[in-house]
């Protein structure tokens, strides 16, 4: 089990009403761990229109993931 | 000793004649400028010189050598002084070696009129009454005149505050932009507010971001902003639009921008564009400008921007808020940097998301966004974002948390090309690039090229080395052939000979061949 620190971004922090949480999760990658987390919270968007970061670097979703790792969901934004 | 140079200490003419003796020569001339006792009627005292000296040393050796070129001279220097002088002190020394007594008069002549007009040299008078000012620099009456110099010289042209006094923007009240708080930094300095009277920058969007965004850029002294914007003021815009009022509902946007950012900065030439930004009409607004800054509230504008500054090669700063947060991404058109749709692949559709209308908003967030923007650009625009890598800058105004992702260009994007893009567009090829310096050009891929003469070369060899040399002459000639393949950049001493080849080889099929714009003679030290 790995030790991930999770933070939202606006539509996403809207919708699971927390900014960011501390999961223990078997997830290999950033996939996985993202559609564990559907499971749980109502998302609204599809995984694909959605970014990954992981420890500050946008990834891709078969991106690994290592206990201690900070993991950031980024929804595309428009306001202006 | 070096072709051009400074001296904080008083001239020694007699040394420089020494050191530009040569045994071809049968004559010298030398020019001497001394500090006169009177300029426009005033009783000067002393004056003082000051300069941006690297421009300044970089453009007067360019000078000497064209003058030594142009001429067949054997041996030309240029000393200019710097610092406190009093009357009847030597201000500037040129001295020409040559075979013959007319090309060294020519030579020296040449010189002193051109750095006179060029170098980046700014003169502070001290009057008899106490009184002391800045004096225009020669270069910017010029202008004022409509002095046409026949080519282009890129770089270092000081338009430094004082000088301003000189193109009239004397107002109602006696007052004139002031931009000294800024030139204080020594980052930006004199050199730097030139660099912001030279730039052009287009805004489209003049809403939450835009606003502040345009009220930046105007009140630093930007050459020339264009406003894109369709939409009239709405009474629920001015919460995060204050540069509007609620007397200004159901005028258009674009046009009481304009009028309000004239009144706060008379300087800045503003140019409105009342329309939406649409796939018909973004490249030929975007081509105009420097940089673009991308302030809508829509996925499809943001793309669209997106694709244009990619198509003819671009930077622009992007941003976007969604309730307390918001995003900024610079894209510039290298080959490393992600646009839009590199980090975004599937574009999303407008509602799927959100947006202001449908989110809510407090105006201090698109407000610390926009100002974020316009930052972005005073960086880009001095030069102040050196090193800086592409990513993603997130910004929660609720919890203050600022967090930096790096990102990279998508190889699967349809944009990952700028040249190909560039080569495709329907709106007119793009045929020169333009590089802050040698090292960005590098950077792009390109292999470079330089078409100019070895004596050029000899002269003003380039600050890296540009081993691909193939000069004008032989290609002309036929000595010499084009390699057909392969994605090329190519330069010359100021961008003209480099764009007429470049259209040739573009003539003959080489799509992957582009102008370095402006030359050498553009690029930063």
């Amino acid at each position: 089990m790995n030790r991930i620190e999770i933070q939202y971004f606006a539509v996403l922090r809207e919708r699971t009403r927390t900014g960011r949480e501390t999961v223990e999760t078997a997830a290999a990658t950033a996939a996985e761990l993202f559609d564990e987390l559907a499971a749980r919270h109502d998302f609204g968007l599809p995984r694909a229109m959605l970014r990954v970061a992981v420890n500050d670097e946008f990834a891709d979703w078969s991106q690994p993931l290592a206990s201690g790792d900070r993991v950031v969901f980024i929804p595309p934004v428009a306001g202006g | 000793m070096r072709a051009f140079s400074f001296s904080s200490a008083p001239l020694d003419p007699g040394r420089y004649r020494a050191a530009i003796e040569d045994p071809a020569a049968g004559g010298y001339a030398s020019f001497e400028g001394w500090v006169r006792d009177h300029n426009e009627g005033r009783t000067v005292q002393r004056l003082e010189y000051e300069a941006f000296e690297t421009l300044a040393i970089e453009e007067g050796g360019r000078i000497v050598a064209e003058a030594v070129a142009k001429f067949g001279v054997a041996r030309a220097a240029c000393v200019h002084r710097l610092g406190s002088l009093a009357v009847g002190d030597l201000a500037v020394w040129v001295g020409v070696s040559s075979a013959h007594r007319g090309e060294a008069f020519a030579a020296c002549r040449y010189i002193i009129d051109e750095v006179k007009h060029r170098v980046p040299i700014w003169k502070k008078e001290h009057y008899t009454d106490g009184d002391s000012g800045w004096v225009n620099c020669e270069r910017c009456a010029a202008v004022a005149q409509g002095h046409d110099h026949g080519h282009d010289h890129g770089h270092g042209h000081g338009h430094a505050t004082d000088d301003l006094a000189s193109h009239a923007h004397l107002h109602l009240s006696g007052a004139r932009q002031d931009y000294s708080r800024q030139i204080a930094l020594p980052e930006v300095g004199r050199a730097g507010q030139a660099k912001l009277a030279a730039a052009s920058v287009l805004v489209v969007g003049a809403g939450g971001l835009g606003v502040p965004v345009l009220q930046y850029l105007v009140a630093a002294g930007l050459g020339r902003i264009g406003i894109v914007d369709g939409d009239v003021v709405e009474p629920s815009n001015l919460h995060r639009q204050p540069l509007y009022g609620i007397a200004d509902v159901g005028r258009p946007k674009a046009a009481v921008a304009a009028e309000r950012l004239r009144a706060l900065n008379p300087d800045v030439r503003i140019e409105t564009h009342a329309t939406r930004a649409t796939g018909g009409n973004i490249d030929e607004l975007v081509k105009h400008y420097d940089l673009v800054v991308e302030c809508t509230d829509n996925f499809r504008a943001k793309f669209l921007v997106s694709d244009a500054v990619v198509r003819v090669l671009k930077p622009a700063v992007f941003a976007s808020v969604h309730q307390y947060e918001g995003q900024v991404q610079v894209y510039r058109p290298l080959p490393h940097w992600p646009c839009l749709r590199c980090l975004w692949p599937e574009a999303p559709r407008d509602g799927m998301v959100g947006n202001c209308a449908e989110g809510g908003v407090l105006g201090p967030v698109p407000a610390t966004l926009g100002a974020m923007q316009a930052m972005a650009v005073l960086k880009r625009l001095l030069g102040l974002d050196a090193g800086e890598a592409p990513a993603l800058v997130t910004v929660d105004l609720l919890s203050l948390e600022t967090r930096r992702l790096i990102a990279r260009r998508n190889p699967d994007c349809n944009h990952d090309d700028p040249g190909t893009a560039a080569a495709n567009a329907p709106e007119g090829p793009v045929l020169e690039l333009e590089f802050g310096t040698l090292a960005e050009a590098f950077e792009s891929g390109l292999e470079l090229v330089d078409i100019r003469e070895s004596w050029e070369r000899l002269h003003d060899p380039p600050g890296l080395q540009v081993p691909t040399h193939l000069p004008l002459s032989a290609l002309v000639s036929g000595q010499l052939e084009f390699p057909t393949e392969g994605r090329y950049l190519i330069v010359c001493a100021h961008g003209v000979r480099s764009l007429s080849v470049t259209e040739q080889l573009r003539e003959h099929g080489l799509n992957q061949v582009y102008s370095l714009k402006g030359g050498l003679a553009a690029l930063r030290s």
